[in-house]
């Protein structure tokens, strides 16, 4: 995995790397949260917005449970993906309504 | 596992959470209980409204103010950003006789000393300049505030962690059972725990708790489905909501011309911004049990009165949809008392749409009561007993 190489590599910050694009929550943020307590991926979402944006988690769910797992110990394959709810993708609420 | 606590809280969702940090705050050792995760229930499934405006005069309307006052207070207090705000709320009104029922409401509550007021279709289109045109009237209350709900629960995990708070959570309670001046919390993998006191904060779970040590605590699930919006900018001064709920519940042969689904669905909508610049649309009430699913019916419905009163919206987007259970009690209010014969067991519970407005000042009162300082407030409103009189009072009418 990337990220473990990474944090090997001397002197590199990654803790300014952005993990969720759609809200610009960096890698910090979400090993904060985890600090502050988050153990599921489901609280680092409410607690830091990580997987609230216009894709839903589309894009960084994946690495989150990754980091979840490396900072927290609990194994990959242990860790619940945050929930899925409709829409799937965002729908005009005009286009909803009708 | 052996260990004596002075408090364990039943329940980490805002109530117990706000329960256990100002328990913790003052020197208790304080262990917090969850089945799930933090927040998983009602209080990570809701608005964010701190309102003044939908509350009865009263015990309830009385609490908020405290509970306001605490909320600035807490913004400072804990190492987390709550994003508390006070940006005034309307009622929005379509209809010469439901303006009557507000005029009358609102008068209740100014005399209870709210400051809110009735103001016209001018008025209405300044503070809400994309408001459709049919709206004849609204009420306005600078009072009426927000908050973020999953920031104050991170908060309180964070500050009451540093306080000395423990955290056990994905544990489940298989039973509870009552020494002679303690009680003994067994889990279903075997484990227990022992504490002088106990909080059941367990919201829409509240009555399964209850029913572990013998009593009946009257609390159901309701759900509420809530649709949100893509990030936009703001388009009006305050958050809405509809009068049309608040009559239906003041006076329910107003709201006979609407069609079944509408009503089953227990649809009042509600449509706040939070703070960062997701509109919520809410929301049904629905007694359904435990399902916490969304459907496109209840959705739909909530989204084309958005687009109803804001034809703007037509143009967002939705991105989301969540349920949550808000735990209701037979009566509407929530149950905040030690429970009669069974000494150390206290219920913080039942808060339904209330929750976020009165979760820190139901965290103060059971610590208050807890560590038995004088209450100023009637808090028998708020007893588990009241519901025992009612039937009491059925029966002997019977």
């Amino acid at each position: 995995m990337t990220m473990d190489v990474k944090t090997k590599m001397e002197g590199f910050e990654m803790s300014d790397e952005i993990i969720c694009r759609c809200e610009e929550i960096t890698e910090s943020e979400i090993v904060e949260a985890i600090r502050n307590g988050a153990t599921t991926v489901n609280e680092i979402k409410k607690w830091t917005r990580a997987g609230m944006g216009l894709c839903q988690g589309r894009t960084c769910r994946r690495m989150i449970e990754r980091i979840l797992a490396r900072e927290t110990g609990i194994e990959l394959k242990d860790i619940k993906p945050s929930t899925y709810r409709q829409p799937v993708r965002p729908i005009k609420m005009g286009a909803l309504g009708e | 596992m052996k260990k004596i606590y002075d408090v364990a809280v039943i329940g980490g969702g805002i109530i117990g959470l706000s329960t256990a940090y100002y328990l913790a705050k003052e020197g208790k050792k304080v262990v917090l209980i969850e089945k799930n995760e933090i927040g998983s229930g009602a209080s990570g499934s809701c608005d964010d409204m701190i309102l003044f405006q939908s509350k009865k005069p009263g015990i309830l309307l009385e609490l908020a103010f405290e509970s306001l006052e605490m909320y600035k207070r807490l913004s400072k207090e804990l190492d987390v950003d709550i994003h508390f705000e006070n940006r005034g709320g309307m009622i929005l009104i379509e209809d010469q006789r439901h303006l009557e029922v507000m005029e009358e409401f609102v008068q209740k509550q100014r005399n209870c000393g709210l400051e809110v007021e009735i103001i016209d279709k001018k008025d209405v289109l300044k503070k809400q300049p994309y408001i459709k045109k049919g709206v004849i009237a609204s009420t306005y209350s600078s009072k009426d505030a927000q908050v973020n709900p999953l920031n104050v629960m991170r908060g309180f995990v964070s500050s009451g962690v540093s306080l000395g708070l423990e955290i056990k959570k994905h544990v489940v309670i298989k039973d509870i059972k009552q020494k002679k001046d303690y009680w003994k919390i067994l889990f279903d993998d075997g484990r227990w725990i022992e504490s002088e006191k106990i909080v059941n904060a367990a919201g829409a779970w509240a009555s399964d708790i209850g029913k572990m040590i013998g009593i009946d605590i009257p609390i159901k699930p309701k759900k509420g489905q809530i649709a949100v919006t893509e990030q936009i900018p703001r388009i009006g001064e305050t958050n809405v909501w509809s009068a049309e709920y608040i009559v239906a519940k003041l006076r329910p042969e107003l709201a006979k011309n609407k069609d079944d689904l509408h009503n089953k669905l227990g649809i009042g909508f509600a449509f706040s911004q939070c703070s960062d610049g997701n509109y919520l649309i809410g929301s049904t009430r629905e007694y359904v049990g435990f399902d916490k699913t969304t459907n496109y019916e209840a959705l739909k419905i909530m989204i084309n009165q958005a687009i109803k009163f804001f034809p703007i919206l037509k143009h967002a987007h939705i991105i989301r949809s969540f349920g949550g259970l808000r735990p209701a009690s037979a009566d509407g209010k929530a149950i905040i008392s030690e429970v009669k014969n069974r000494k150390g067991f206290y219920i913080a519970a039942g808060h339904e749409g209330d929750g976020i407005a009165l979760a820190p000042i139901t965290g103060k009162l059971i610590a208050d009561m807890i560590s038995n300082r004088n209450i100023y407030y009637d808090m028998n409103a708020l007893s588990l007993r009241r519901f025992e009189q009612k039937e009491g009072a059925k029966n002997a009418s019977a």
